[in-house]
């Protein structure tokens, strides 16, 4: 059964803003940035209406909001944050420190290229290039899914004690605006348990956070974090499975869109999976088996779940919104990584689409498809434009 | 699907008028995507704001190359960059105190003007012209009723509710009487 909801007209970062306000953390550390902005206006306006009790603080920099964050959520509070671009970049050295903490904040980002040189354009790189930091990683194809994620993200994020991130697009996602059903308070609190964690900063009790250790205890800190990372995946899929008897939209770590019998299936994530469903129809129109695979969950990557998926299938084309220098497509590479060895793995190819927001439209996914399906694999990452 | 675009400079309004729009479809009973993409804050610079209207559910995340309704607010915008986003069936209403013969040079468009600072003026709306231009705008198009905008834009105006519809309707009469 469907709880309540209200349908709204929101755009994808006012989306998150109404997230934050059913899931109403004690804190929130935000510093603006475009194309972020509009999430912290809606935040504050929902603040100075009195319609939240959110304590929201409004540092000097996006350093000193990822600071507050941390020790705000070792206190046992629950936190949120929200950035982009730059401010993600500067926020890097405290990314390593609040997983490192264990602090389950959450945060979301707005995907913007990067500098230099200056833009403002939707791309991935800010968040893939924290790839290392130990944050569970979620993309968002469009305003709904962002406003789930942020209520779903609480759950995952304090339950192994992970810090957890989700993206989506500039302007695609974070300035469309849309229907969006915005679940009713009571349905969020009884889906988020109360945070209780076990071990808090607190003047009271004595306890030292973070001191200086030997290599051993060092080592033992990342052998416990790598023991959380693995139940993350099966904790997406239950939370998403768990959200979806609630609202009727269920969520996982991938989604397989017309995948059966697919002779190629598209990999990709965020805002572009919306656009590939629509290349997909078409491509099934002609005749051309294909399908859709969305990465929600990019780390920690689903590895067994993805050889899974494409098991069989002929051939995989990544299309990915980034372009990490020397490299290649971050998703293109990962996937490499998460099909070695495999017997039956597909001809892979990786093609950086709409990298630095270059329009990638439906009919630009059909032409790869047609040029990339039957070609022997793409040792080398390609450039679509 | 239709697809429209509207295309201003910071600060005149064509991201609110976007907005404005999609709710009047969108209270009319259709799917709506709208987004409008720009440089930074800067006014003056320009800022295109695209519409999808559908009924089903809108899956695309990308630009609209070609619009079947283009709406510019401001002649100087109105370049060869701009037409490429447009063909000659595409339904192009143009913010010029000059005849719709003027463009005819630009090629083989459907190019119509609309007097908005004008329309503007006489309603005490100033240079605020985005009311005007939206009333011109849907009477090229199909579907939407000048009530449901007027309603969306009584609402939603921040100031001078009753001028802004006045300019809103005038603007769309004068363009449905010459269609």
């Amino acid at each position: 059964m469907n709880a309540i909801s209200n349908k709204m007209l929101l755009s994808g970062n006012h989306a998150v803003s109404w997230a934050v306000k059913l899931v109403e953390p004690d804190v929130a550390p935000v510093y603006p940035i475009t194309p972020q902005t509009p999430i912290l206006e809606k935040i504050t306006e929902f603040e100075g209406r009195g319609e939240i009790t959110t304590e929201l603080v409004t540092p000097e920099s996006e350093h000193s909001a990822m600071s507050a964050c941390i020790s705000a959520s070792l206190t046992g509070a629950r936190v949120f944050t929200a950035t982009s671009s730059q401010g993600l970049l500067l926020m890097h050295e405290l990314l390593h420190y609040a997983s490192g903490a264990r602090a389950p904040i959450v945060m979301f980002n707005v995907n913007r290229t990067p500098a230099s040189p200056w833009g403002f354009w939707p791309d991935q790189l800010d968040s893939l290039s924290q790839r290392d930091t130990g944050w569970i990683q979620l993309y968002s194809e469009n305003p709904q899914e962002s406003l789930d994620s942020v209520i779903q993200g609480y759950r995952i994020a304090e339950a192994v004690g992970i810090p957890t991130m989700i993206s989506h697009d500039a302007f695609y996602v974070s300035h469309a605006l849309e229907v969006v059903e915005v679940p009713e308070k009571q349905m969020v609190s009884d889906f988020l348990p109360d945070y209780e964690p076990e071990n808090v900063l607190d003047v009271e009790a004595g306890r030292s956070f973070g001191a200086p250790i030997d290599q051993m205890t060092w080592n033992r800190s990342r052998q416990e974090l790598a023991g959380s990372f693995a139940k993350v995946e099966d904790l997406v899929n239950e939370t998403g499975e768990a959200y979806g008897k609630l609202t009727s939209r269920p969520y996982g770590a991938l989604e397989e869109y017309r995948t059966d019998d697919a002779e190629v299936v598209i990999v990709t994530m965020g805002s572009m999976c919306g656009t590939t469903r629509v290349a997909v129809d078409t491509l099934r129109e002609q005749g051309i088996a294909a399908g859709l695979l969305k990465v929600r969950l990019f780390k920690p990557l689903p590895s067994a779940s993805l050889r899974k998926a494409l098991e069989g299938v002929p051939c995989a084309i990544v299309l990915d919104r980034n372009y990490s220098p020397g490299m290649g497509g971050i998703l293109h590479q990962e996937l490499k990584s998460a099909l070695y060895g495999m017997n039956d793995a597909p001809r892979l190819h990786g093609i950086m689409a709409g990298v630095g927001g270059v329009n990638v439209p439906p009919e630009k996914i059909e032409s790869l498809v047609t040029k990339y399906k039957d070609a022997p694999t793409s040792v080398e990452p390609q450039w679509a434009e | 699907m239709r697809e429209l675009l509207i295309i201003g400079r910071g600060g005149q309004g064509a991201q609110t008028a976007g907005i404005q729009l999609a709710q009047a479809f969108y209270s009319g009973g259709s799917y709506v995507q709208t987004f409008a993409t720009y440089g930074g804050a800067r006014r003056g610079t320009p800022v295109t704001s695209s519409l999808r209207v559908d009924d089903q559910p809108i899956r695309l995340r990308c630009d609209i190359e070609c619009a079947d309704a283009l709406l510019i607010f401001d002649e100087t915008l109105l370049d060869k960059l701009v037409l490429k986003r447009a063909d000659s069936k595409t339904k192009i209403v143009v913010n010029s105190a000059k005849a719709s013969d003027a463009f005819a040079n630009l090629g083989d468009y459907n190019i119509t003007t609309i007097d908005g600072r004008d329309i503007a003026r006489q309603n005490n709306m100033g240079k605020v012209v985005n009311s005007a231009l939206l009333g011109a705008f849907i009477a090229t198009l199909a579907n939407l009723e000048i009530d449901t905008l007027c309603k969306v834009i009584e609402e939603t105006a921040p100031v001078k509710h009753q001028e802004n519809v006045a300019a809103c309707r005038q603007a769309h009469q004068q363009l449905s009487k010459a269609a």
